[in-house]
Protein backbone atom coordinates (compact mmCIF):
# COMPACT_ATOMS: atom_id res chain seq x y z
CA UNK A 1 0.00 0.00 0.00
CA UNK A 2 0.88 3.74 -0.49
CA UNK A 3 1.34 5.91 2.31
CA UNK A 4 0.22 10.07 2.00
CA UNK A 5 2.67 11.92 3.93
CA UNK A 6 1.24 15.32 4.25
CA UNK A 7 3.21 18.28 5.30
CA UNK A 8 3.06 19.27 9.04
CA UNK A 9 3.65 23.21 8.03
CA UNK A 10 3.37 25.17 5.42
CA UNK A 11 6.31 26.77 3.56
CA UNK A 12 8.95 25.64 1.01
CA UNK A 13 9.98 22.08 0.53
CA UNK A 14 13.56 21.18 0.08
CA UNK A 15 16.56 18.02 0.05
CA UNK A 16 16.70 16.77 3.10
CA UNK A 17 20.59 17.25 2.58
CA UNK A 18 19.69 20.82 3.07
CA UNK A 19 19.28 20.08 6.73
CA UNK A 20 22.25 21.70 8.78
CA UNK A 21 22.96 18.38 10.86
CA UNK A 22 24.43 14.97 9.80
CA UNK A 23 21.33 12.80 11.03
CA UNK A 24 19.53 14.41 9.12
CA UNK A 25 21.53 15.34 5.99
CA UNK A 26 23.00 12.06 5.93
CA UNK A 27 19.12 10.18 6.19
CA UNK A 28 20.86 8.10 8.99
CA UNK A 29 17.09 7.57 11.12
CA UNK A 30 15.57 7.23 7.22
CA UNK A 31 15.00 9.30 4.25
CA UNK A 32 12.47 12.22 4.03
CA UNK A 33 12.18 15.69 2.87
CA UNK A 34 12.47 19.34 4.53
CA UNK A 35 9.90 22.02 4.75
CA UNK A 36 11.55 25.46 5.10
CA UNK A 37 8.61 26.78 7.07
CA UNK A 38 7.04 30.45 6.54
CA UNK A 39 7.83 32.37 9.14
CA UNK A 40 4.68 32.59 10.82
CA UNK A 41 3.15 31.51 14.20
CA UNK A 42 1.24 28.39 12.96
CA UNK A 43 -0.32 24.58 14.21
CA UNK A 44 1.95 21.93 13.18
CA UNK A 45 -0.47 18.82 12.07
CA UNK A 46 0.51 14.91 11.93
CA UNK A 47 1.55 13.72 8.21
CA UNK A 48 -0.59 10.83 8.76
CA UNK A 49 -3.46 9.10 10.95
CA UNK A 50 -1.59 7.05 13.69
CA UNK A 51 -0.40 7.20 17.32
CA UNK A 52 1.96 9.76 18.86
CA UNK A 53 4.62 7.53 20.14
CA UNK A 54 7.36 9.99 21.09
CA UNK A 55 6.59 13.46 21.90
CA UNK A 56 8.70 15.98 22.98
CA UNK A 57 7.55 19.90 22.43
CA UNK A 58 10.01 20.20 19.74
CA UNK A 59 9.64 17.02 17.84
CA UNK A 60 7.45 13.88 17.42
CA UNK A 61 6.71 10.69 15.77
CA UNK A 62 3.44 9.36 14.69
CA UNK A 63 3.37 5.48 13.81
CA UNK A 64 0.15 4.19 11.91
CA UNK A 65 -1.99 1.47 12.37
CA UNK A 66 0.70 -0.55 9.49
CA UNK A 67 3.84 0.26 11.78
CA UNK A 68 5.32 3.12 9.39
CA UNK A 69 7.13 6.00 11.97
CA UNK A 70 7.03 9.40 10.53
CA UNK A 71 8.90 11.84 12.30
CA UNK A 72 8.68 15.79 12.36
CA UNK A 73 11.45 18.04 13.75
CA UNK A 74 10.58 21.58 14.12
CA UNK A 75 14.43 23.49 13.81
CA UNK A 76 17.34 21.61 13.95
CA UNK A 77 19.01 21.80 17.51
CA UNK A 78 15.60 22.76 19.07
CA UNK A 79 15.99 20.57 21.86
CA UNK A 80 18.45 23.33 23.60
CA UNK A 81 14.96 25.77 23.81
CA UNK A 82 13.99 22.89 26.64
CA UNK A 83 10.27 23.90 25.01
CA UNK A 84 10.06 27.17 25.34
CA UNK A 85 7.92 28.47 22.19
CA UNK A 86 6.40 25.34 21.84
CA UNK A 87 2.67 24.66 22.80
CA UNK A 88 1.87 20.88 22.90
CA UNK A 89 -1.98 20.05 22.35
CA UNK A 90 -1.72 16.19 22.24
CA UNK A 91 0.11 13.60 24.64
CA UNK A 92 1.86 10.74 24.07
CA UNK A 93 -0.10 7.42 22.61
CA UNK A 94 -3.01 9.13 21.66
CA UNK A 95 -4.35 8.26 18.63
CA UNK A 96 -4.36 11.15 15.87
CA UNK A 97 -5.86 11.86 12.18
CA UNK A 98 -3.66 13.47 9.62
CA UNK A 99 -3.80 17.34 9.61
CA UNK A 100 -4.58 17.21 13.21
CA UNK A 101 -3.07 20.00 15.21
CA UNK A 102 0.24 18.55 17.41
CA UNK A 103 1.91 21.64 18.62
CA UNK A 104 1.83 25.34 18.39
CA UNK A 105 5.08 27.36 17.54
CA UNK A 106 6.44 30.53 15.75
CA UNK A 107 9.54 29.85 12.85
CA UNK A 108 10.70 33.33 13.36
CA UNK A 109 10.87 33.40 17.57
CA UNK A 110 13.15 29.99 16.78
CA UNK A 111 14.90 31.91 13.89
CA UNK A 112 15.58 34.87 16.14
CA UNK A 113 17.11 32.48 19.34
CA UNK A 114 19.95 31.54 16.73
CA UNK A 115 18.30 28.07 15.78
CA UNK A 116 17.56 26.76 12.00
CA UNK A 117 13.55 26.40 12.16
CA UNK A 118 13.76 24.03 8.85
CA UNK A 119 11.75 21.10 9.95
CA UNK A 120 12.89 17.59 8.44
CA UNK A 121 9.96 14.97 7.87
CA UNK A 122 11.30 11.33 8.03
CA UNK A 123 10.35 8.11 7.00
CA UNK A 124 11.36 6.33 9.80
CA UNK A 125 13.91 3.06 9.17
CA UNK A 126 12.21 3.14 5.35
CA UNK A 127 14.61 2.10 2.26
CA UNK A 128 15.43 4.85 0.09
CA UNK A 129 13.94 3.86 -2.44
CA UNK A 130 10.10 3.58 -1.30
CA UNK A 131 9.80 6.84 -1.37
CA UNK A 132 8.04 8.46 -4.51
CA UNK A 133 6.51 11.95 -5.40
CA UNK A 134 8.63 13.97 -3.16
CA UNK A 135 7.84 17.64 -3.65
CA UNK A 136 11.21 18.95 -3.71
CA UNK A 137 10.83 22.76 -4.72
CA UNK A 138 7.35 23.17 -4.24
CA UNK A 139 5.58 25.66 -1.97
CA UNK A 140 3.25 24.01 0.23
CA UNK A 141 0.25 24.58 2.45
CA UNK A 142 -0.38 22.21 5.72
CA UNK A 143 -1.36 19.14 4.85
CA UNK A 144 -0.31 18.95 1.61
CA UNK A 145 1.57 15.89 0.35
CA UNK A 146 5.51 15.96 1.19
CA UNK A 147 5.86 12.46 -0.42
CA UNK A 148 4.22 8.76 -1.40
CA UNK A 149 5.71 5.94 0.92
CA UNK A 150 5.26 2.43 -0.72
CA UNK A 151 5.14 0.06 2.07
CA UNK B 1 16.48 -7.35 27.34
CA UNK B 2 16.55 -3.10 27.22
CA UNK B 3 18.19 -3.22 30.28
CA UNK B 4 21.08 -5.32 28.79
CA UNK B 5 20.93 -2.75 26.17
CA UNK B 6 21.07 0.18 28.06
CA UNK B 7 24.44 -1.63 29.75
CA UNK B 8 26.19 -2.36 26.74
CA UNK B 9 25.47 1.47 25.69
CA UNK B 10 26.86 2.33 28.72
CA UNK B 11 30.12 0.26 28.74
CA UNK B 12 30.78 1.31 25.17
CA UNK B 13 30.45 5.39 26.13
CA UNK B 14 33.54 4.46 28.94
CA UNK B 15 31.17 3.31 31.78
CA UNK B 16 28.93 5.40 34.14
CA UNK B 17 31.55 6.92 35.30
CA UNK B 18 32.54 8.81 32.21
CA UNK B 19 29.05 10.04 31.81
CA UNK B 20 28.35 13.54 32.92
CA UNK B 21 25.12 13.94 31.05
CA UNK B 22 22.77 11.66 28.83
CA UNK B 23 20.40 13.55 26.98
CA UNK B 24 17.62 11.93 24.62
CA UNK B 25 16.42 13.93 21.86
CA UNK B 26 14.00 11.62 19.50
CA UNK B 27 16.88 9.76 17.30
CA UNK B 28 20.24 10.61 19.07
CA UNK B 29 21.59 10.51 22.16
CA UNK B 30 23.37 13.59 23.31
CA UNK B 31 26.21 12.56 25.56
CA UNK B 32 28.46 14.92 27.81
CA UNK B 33 31.45 13.06 28.57
CA UNK B 34 34.97 13.12 30.78
CA UNK B 35 36.75 11.50 28.28
CA UNK B 36 35.03 11.15 24.79
CA UNK B 37 37.91 9.51 23.04
CA UNK B 38 37.12 6.24 25.33
CA UNK B 39 33.64 5.74 23.25
CA UNK B 40 34.00 2.72 21.48
CA UNK B 41 32.45 3.49 18.13
CA UNK B 42 32.71 -0.22 16.43
CA UNK B 43 30.47 -1.64 19.60
CA UNK B 44 27.80 1.14 19.39
CA UNK B 45 27.24 0.02 15.95
CA UNK B 46 27.09 -3.35 16.42
CA UNK B 47 24.22 -2.65 18.98
CA UNK B 48 22.03 -1.13 16.28
CA UNK B 49 23.74 2.83 16.21
CA UNK B 50 22.91 4.49 13.10
CA UNK B 51 26.37 6.40 13.45
CA UNK B 52 27.88 8.11 16.18
CA UNK B 53 29.10 12.03 16.03
CA UNK B 54 31.99 13.47 17.93
CA UNK B 55 32.69 17.04 18.59
CA UNK B 56 35.47 16.29 21.59
CA UNK B 57 33.82 15.41 24.70
CA UNK B 58 30.17 15.68 23.16
CA UNK B 59 29.28 12.37 21.86
CA UNK B 60 25.77 11.82 19.85
CA UNK B 61 24.98 8.57 19.33
CA UNK B 62 21.94 7.81 16.47
CA UNK B 63 20.23 4.89 17.72
CA UNK B 64 17.07 5.79 15.78
CA UNK B 65 13.23 6.44 17.62
CA UNK B 66 14.29 4.59 20.66
CA UNK B 67 16.23 7.03 21.94
CA UNK B 68 14.02 8.21 24.74
CA UNK B 69 13.81 4.38 26.27
CA UNK B 70 17.38 3.61 25.96
CA UNK B 71 18.53 7.27 27.58
CA UNK B 72 16.01 6.81 30.56
CA UNK B 73 17.29 2.99 31.04
CA UNK B 74 20.50 3.87 31.13
CA UNK B 75 19.81 6.81 33.72
CA UNK B 76 18.29 4.23 35.53
CA UNK B 77 21.91 2.37 35.87
CA UNK B 78 23.49 5.45 36.79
Amino acid sequence: MTLSVGSPVAGRVVSLTEVPDPVFAQAMVGPGIAVEPDRVAADVVSPVDGTIVTLHPHAFVVATEGGAGVLVHLGIDTVKRKGEGFTLHVVKGETVRAGQAIVSWDPAEVEAAGFSPICPVVALDAPADSLGDLSEGATVAVGDQLFSWQR
Amino acid sequence: MADEKAEKILAALGGASNIIDIEPCITRLRCELEDGSVVDEKALKALGAHGVMRQGNVVQVIVGPEADTIASDIEDLL
